[in-house]
């Protein structure tokens, strides 16, 4: 029942903003500033018809899933490294405050002198999200339960024991935070990536050439695409920790005997 | 296990100065005391996690090696089953999995535990979480076993039927034992001596309970005459 009633609110509150946006459409009269729904469905649905079309998601979602693995992968190393090692964490604290500090469009440009058009949505997406993952994992492993790491000391847990049943369970939650953020922050620089560098396929590449024509309508159906694509990243990694979280409890259940 | 001339401080404040007590083995010592006055210190020297700043701590050879530890809290493993956290405190001394599945369902089937066995910390009650560490505790292979007051803050069934679980998991397979706890009752009905401490030089009082413990009843005189004396120790300390 809850669930129906969480639904129903969802499902009213973006009716709502689409019924906002019809208006707004309405009261502005402008294809050029606003087109209303209508328009942009017809849009989409002529994108989508498009031969070009997936090649210019796949490229969009190949470099951010790219990018993300490369984050998700290099900030728990180091995030792992820092949290244990003080010294680490001081000297890498100047990179990573810099990086949290410097604007998303300095890194893009500042990789578009660097680097080929291609290179430069993964570079920058990698800069943005790096900082978010490693403090999660760092503080993750500051924040470890040192009366559990007594317990298991004293137990004498076997090594390979006390990385998998207290080390990384207690280190789950903040890996799943930081790479959620990191996720959804990764479509944003890449697609803007895409709009600077404006590579041959890609989401943004579409979105900056539609922009030059004016034609607000392909803004739009691109926009929504990627709004699109960032939920379905957003749905696919919920999916993986639900379907990771279902296996271990089917693991554990596997693992104890019957008491008779 | 014997302290022998033991001296710990913390900055200014001295804990123990020279300190010596005794504890037979395969005996239960119960150890009061004001708050701050060394009781966990004692523990953590005992198993190790604490050295003294002079002194020794002698153990017989049936002592040495692994300990038991039971905490004020059950320190569970979160994400593991009830079996799985009485398990892996096997997994070093036990490489056979037939005989650590053996042990861990015999302690915690001896604590209760039997129909709980797949559920996770989270599922259970405070008393049942206390009931696996106890299962743990006694499950892990070591002839030492250390008690920082594990009975705290229990209601006073709870801490009855957990008492009881303790003493018939002791009575099987006795240990050397040191039980810290603030209860003066939990310590005279447990304990085959009891030590208060309060003064860094020496016990502040030290008695052999010297009824068998399946027969202490503690309305009984000699019982209460403990007691009270414990108490206006502890209250002058």
């Amino acid at each position: 029942m809850q669930r129906v009633k969480r639904n129903l609110v969802l499902l009213i509150s973006s009716l709502l903003l689409l019924l906002i946006w019809q208006v707004g459409s309405m009261m502005l009269d402008s294809q050029i500033l606003l087109p209303g729904i209508p328009p942009v469905a017809q849009a989409l649905r002529t994108l989508i018809a498009q031969p070009p079309f997936a090649h210019n998601i796949l490229s969009t979602a190949l470099r951010a899933f790219q990018s993300f693995l490369i984050i998700v992968i290099s900030a728990t190393v180091v995030g792992v490294l820092a949290g244990r090692f003080e010294y680490l964490s001081i000297a890498l604290r100047p990179f990573v405050t810099t990086l949290k500090a410097i604007p998303v469009m300095s890194i893009i440009l500042l990789a578009f002198i660097w680097f080929s058009s291609g290179t430069v949505p993964l570079f920058s997406a990698f800069l943005m999200g790096f900082p978010v993952m490693y403090v999660q994992i760092e503080m993750g492993v500051r924040q470890l339960d040192r009366n559990l790491e007594q317990m298991c000391t004293l137990y004498e847990f076997r090594p390979s024991d006390k990385l998998l049943h207290f080390i990384i369970p207690s280190m789950t939650s903040w890996f799943i935070a930081g790479s959620r953020t990191a996720l959804s922050m990764v479509w944003k620089v890449v697609i803007a990536a895409e709009v600077l560098t404006v590579p041959r396929y890609g989401v943004g590449a579409r979105m900056q050439l539609a922009q030059v024509q004016l034609q607000t309508d392909l803004v739009l159906s691109w926009t929504l695409i990627a709004i699109m694509l960032t939920a379905l990243g957003d749905l696919l990694f919920d999916a993986l920790v639900h379907l990771a979280a279902y296996l271990k409890r089917k693991i554990d259940a596997r693992g104890v005997p019957c008491s008779s | 296990m014997q302290f022998l001339e033991i001296s710990k401080r913390y900055e200014q404040n001295v804990v123990f100065d020279h300190f010596s007590l005794d504890i037979p083995v395969q005996s239960i010592l119960s150890v009061v005391g004001p708050s701050g006055e060394g009781k966990t210190t004692l523990l953590q020297m005992a198993a190790g996690l604490l050295e003294p700043d002079g002194g020794s701590i002698r153990k017989e050879t049936s002592e040495e090696g692994s300990v038991s530890y039971l905490f004020q809290e059950s320190r569970l493993l979160g994400s593991s089953t009830v079996y799985a956290n009485v398990e892996l405190a096997l997994r070093r001394s036990h490489s056979s999995e037939t005989e650590r599945r053996q042990i861990a369902l015999h302690y915690l089937a001896m604590v209760g535990l039997s129909g709980s066995l797949a559920l996770y910390p989270s599922q259970l009650s405070g008393g049942m979480r206390q009931r696996v560490a106890i299962a743990r505790a006694f499950a892990h292979p070591a002839n030492l076993m250390l008690l920082d007051e594990p009975f705290q803050s229990l209601d006073i069934k709870l801490k009855f039927s957990l008492v009881d679980a303790f003493l018939k998991l002791w009575e099987e397979q006795p240990r050397t034992t040191l039980f810290v706890t603030h209860d003066p009752k939990e310590a005279l009905m447990l304990g085959d001596a009891v030590c208060c401490l309060g003064d860094p030089k020496k016990p502040l009082w030290y008695q052999q309970i010297d009824i068998p413990r399946n027969a202490r009843n503690i309305t009984d005189a000699k019982m209460l005459a403990w007691e009270a004396t414990l108490v206006r120790t502890l209250v002058n300390a």
